[in-house]
């Protein structure tokens, strides 16, 4: 979506939609999570480029959020 | 690779057709004139977060906005947003409305400052017109009133 609408600097988080920041209550990681977004501020050279941050929901990569979140979306 | 949203989105559309993502006109760019340390930043997100006491956001086809205080001790948050993803942060808007962290990174003088409020307003309307020529530039004049260097826009 971030490609299609590009925006002037993005930087993609790679959680769960309508989790940008983190899980509720992780106090440290919301603040990680901004402060490394707005760290990428003088990277950016041109309009649409987007910045992927390396933070992952779980701890070892894993990938099974992905199912639950599409429960969530599906029902 | 990341999860494919838009796929995710048609589905449930269906069946409608999925939803025009429609580019802005002109993408705005401007150059960064100062280090972060010296910015006062603001925060905007689309999570339909607003006060209590303010007016509740209508459930489609608005454009309007709220200021709410960039003190996190104002708790009294409500999300008008009725989306499916919401569970989490009803639980805690600071999910996707990181007001403490960023006061705690302005106390902690990597940010310059904060704004006295931040804005809020709604995601996923079709008002594009609306949007164009009437939200953004009111949150700019917003902005820009505010003494904003930098805004963060948190998508929803």
């Amino acid at each position: 979506m971030m490609v299609r609408v590009p925006s002037p600097r993005a930087v993609f988080v790679d959680y769960p939609v309508g989790r940008t920041f983190g899980r509720p209550g992780a106090s440290e990681q919301h603040e990680r999570v901004l402060a490394d977004a707005l760290a990428c501020l003088g990277s950016f050279t041109v309009t649409g480029q987007i910045i992927d941050l390396p933070h992952q929901w779980e701890p070892g990569g894993s990938r099974l959020w992905e199912a639950a979140l599409t429960k969530d979306f599906l029902g | 690779m990341p999860f494919d949203y838009l796929s995710m989105m048609a589905r449930r559309a269906a069946p409608n057709p999925p939803r025009e993502l429609k580019p802005v006109s002109k993408p705005a760019w401007q150059p960064v004139s100062k280090p972060l340390s010296e910015m006062r930043a603001a925060l905007l997100t689309s999570a339909a977060i607003r006060e209590a006491s303010q007016p509740k956001f209508p459930s489609a086809g608005d454009a309007s906005y709220r200021q709410v205080s960039s003190d996190p001790k104002v708790t009294d948050l409500k999300i008008d947003h009725r989306s499916h993803i919401g569970t989490d942060a009803r639980r805690d808007p600071e999910i996707v409305f990181p007001r403490t962290a960023l006061m705690s990174l302005a106390e902690r003088g990597l940010v310059g400052g904060v704004t006295p409020f931040h804005l809020l307003f709604v995601g996923g309307i079709r008002l594009y017109r609306e949007l164009e020529e009437d939200l953004a530039p009111a949150l700019a004049g917003e902005l820009s009133q505010a003494g904003a260097d930098l805004a963060v826009f948190i998508p929803y």
